[in-house]
């Protein structure tokens, strides 16, 4: 992605469409409640991004990162990964979501059986790249009947569904087996580097409001304790960002991935701490940041098992 | 440091955890976290059986509603409370906060107007201390009681308190006068809630209980409303504040999440969970220390905000933890059909926040650490 792409798409998410993006996919809590503008909003999102070549870009990370910082939560990560897998003219220009599954899966006749757990916008992609667990990553088309799903009821409350393909036929091998743990490995800078445009922007609000809230008769972030913190987690984010925009950031993708997830969920819980009750709000961020943080900082695996997968994977 | 307890105590333990075991107390516990979207629980009815033993208040005595029995007592029963999952806002506020502050500095007529009640489940209070501007700086609140007559019609606006809805009435902190030093001038009044000039508006928030905007907007007190004297409600707060910091609840939580994190922790995780239950076994016996203070009747101030922060620290931190080594099912809400452990990780997860704030929040701890045991200039 050439510098100039990126500055257009940041310049795409500018002051009055920034704050319907963080919340586009935040649907509250409620019996039955629905998702308001929100799907409207993602569908003008993605033809605005797609519109902006993202699909077509060379240098994802530096896109994920700034989707991050946005809060953006859509398709579009999930769909550059099966991009690498699937050729561009079979999927045209078309949304897909990663659904990766532990449990073996199997495939008959041409078609696969398989339960996935947290897909994300399963209910708006028109396909689905099933991989893990099974014979080889297949890409297969939403909307055939044999597709089920339902959204999960979650902190992050956001778009995340379990789905269970029972009998649904494979449109496409998207490549090989052992070209998914490539795509995996992309994936997962990509979704580390996301994390490191989240937590920036957590620690943006934080900073703000340790500039302005009072006590004591002079803001927050003149005491030490506070400025010292927000300063430390600066320099965590430095450090973090340089390692997923490493050139070999992918042959430590695992590694890289864990260590991104560690400092959001640091950065967003600080973040917490410095708004005080005030962060705990639905109509402040700071909670939007936390919960959102807890979700994609584990969404491609723990950091335990990516560790364990990392230290495993130098044998 | 745990204190021995005596085969007393070890029994009272035992019937308190045969209670809160029986099949109709767990399902009461379990519905009332999953209540509609929007609505949360007050007084249960293990709340009320509680305290129709005299075990909820245990430590007041019997002509208010208690059993007479020490500190001691009571923190077994808060313990084994958080422990079985019972919902312990309404408990804390009502009994911990503002009984206790009533049973400490009430007058006699206030004692048998309110403790009885609250003793026995019947009703229940919150506080009215922070306002939209005005959080760990207390002493600089804006509420103003007005003079009218012998009485005072009180004016601002509370927020960031809970269960103000459930409340019977508030312990609420205004000023009375003004002057160089802010702290001096705050009085505390017993406000009833359920009254005109008062409004309650919900502020929905991150955790499953919503917190309350409380507008008062007139509301008329008197004499027989102020708890201590006259504009010396700081020398109240001081000495009530640091009695609920003994950690015990957050220790509780903590040892709360951890059981269910072991059952449900894949293979692997073990040292970071050794690491957890070494932490929270800390912050149990840093917990129980204050207890044993307040037992001898030498509280500790800085046991106190040591045990806070080590405490409340710690469950958040385990409650952090769960999200890391379960991944994203443990933030399934408790009526997510494929929760697990009822809920309790996504529960923990968003309330964890909060307990490094409420109660005095962490800088405060660390700042009162700072001043009063290294003897750092303030």
């Amino acid at each position: 992605m050439t510098a100039t792409q990126i500055t257009e798409i940041a310049g795409f998410f500018d002051e009055e469409l920034a704050p319907i993006v963080r919340r586009m996919a935040d649907r509250p809590r409620a019996q039955d409640a629905d998702d308001g503008d929100g799907r409207e909003v993602r569908a003008m999102v993605w033809e605005g991004l797609v519109g902006l070549d993202a699909l077509g870009a060379p240098d994802t990370v530096r896109l994920a990162e700034l989707l991050g910082s946005v809060l953006y939560q859509g398709p579009l990560l999930d769909t550059l990964t099966a991009r690498e897998l699937v050729p561009g003219d079979v999927l045209g220009q078309e949304p897909v979501a990663l659904a990766v599954t532990d449990e073996p899966w199997r495939e008959r006749d041409g078609a696969i059986s398989a339960r996935c757990s947290f897909v994300g916008f399963a209910a708006e992609v028109e396909h689905f790249l099933v991989s893990g667990g099974g014979p080889g990553p297949a890409l297969v088309r939403a909307g055939h009947p044999s597709i089920t799903m339902r959204r999960y009821e979650e902190a992050g409350r956001g778009e995340a569904y379990e789905v269970e393909f029972a009998g649904t036929p494979v449109a496409a091998w998207a490549g090989s087996a052992t070209e998914w743990p490539a795509a995996l490995a992309g994936a997962r800078v990509r979704q580390a580097a996301y994390l490191v445009g989240l937590a920036q922007a957590a620690l943006d609000h934080a900073v703000e409001h340790a500039r302005t809230r009072r006590q004591f008769g002079q803001p927050i972030g003149r005491f030490q304790g506070v400025a010292f913190r927000l300063s430390e987690l600066s320099m965590h984010i430095d450090a973090t960002r340089l390692l997923v925009h490493d050139p070999g950031a992918t042959a430590h993708a695992a590694a890289c991935l864990a260590a991104a997830s560690d400092l959001a969920r640091t950065v967003t819980t600080r973040t917490m701490q410095v708004n005080g009750a005030a962060g705990m709000r639905s109509d402040n961020d700071a909670q939007l940041y936390y919960r959102r943080a807890a979700y994609e900082s584990v969404r491609l695996g723990t950091p335990h098992r990516l560790r364990r997968e990392s230290w495993d994977g130098r044998r | 440091m745990m204190p021995a307890f005596t085969p007393e105590q070890d029994g009272f333990r035992e019937e308190v955890c045969k209670l809160l075991c029986e099949d109709a107390v767990r399902a009461e516990i379990a519905q009332s976290r999953r209540l509609p979207y929007g609505e949360e629980s007050g007084l249960l009815e293990v709340h009320r059986r509680l305290g129709k033993l005299g075990w909820l208040a245990i430590n007041w005595p019997e002509r208010y509603g208690g059993s007479g029995a020490t500190i001691v007592e009571k923190a077994i029963l808060t313990e084994e409370m958080i422990r079985h999952g019972v919902p312990d806002n309404v408990h804390s506020l009502g009994i911990d906060i503002v009984g206790n502050a009533i049973h400490l500095f009430g007058t006699e007529e206030q004692k048998q107007r309110f403790l009885p009640g609250l003793a026995r489940a019947e009703i229940t209070a919150n506080v009215l201390f922070s306002e939209p501007d005005v959080g760990s700086d207390l002493a600089s609140l804006a509420t103003r009681a007005e003079p009218d007559g012998d009485h005072w019609r009180l004016h601002g606006r509370k927020i960031y308190n809970m269960k103000a809805q459930h409340s019977d009435f508030a312990l609420c902190a205004a000023r009375t006068s003004t002057g160089p030093v802010s702290f001096a001038g705050i009085t505390l009044f017993l406000v009833p809630l359920r009254s005109m000039g008062v409004l309650i508006e919900p502020v929905w928030n991150l955790s499953e209980e919503r917190f309350d905007l409380v507008t008062l907007d007139g509301i008329r007190v008197g004499p027989e409303d102020v708890l201590g004297e006259v504009d010396d409600g700081w020398q109240v707060l001081g000495k009530v504040l640091p009695l609920e910091r003994t950690g015990l609840d957050h220790s509780a939580k903590a040892e709360r999440t951890l059981a269910a994190l072991r059952e449900h922790a894949p293979p692997g995780c073990e040292e970071r969970l050794v690491e957890l239950e070494t932490r929270v076994r800390a912050a149990r016996l840093l917990a129980w220390r204050c207890v044993a203070n307040l037992h001898e009747g030498r509280p500790d101030e800085v046991h106190s905000a040591t045990a806070k922060w080590y405490t409340s620290e710690t469950a958040k931190e385990v409650a952090v933890a769960a999200v890391e080594l379960l991944g994203p099912r443990a933030l399934l809400d408790a009526r997510d059909p494929a929760a697990i452990a009822e809920g309790v990780f996504d529960a923990g997860f968003r309330e964890a926040p909060g307990l490094t704030l409420a109660q005095g929040s962490s800088e405060i701890m660390l700042f009162f650490v700072a001043t009063s045991k290294l003897g750092l200039p303030s």
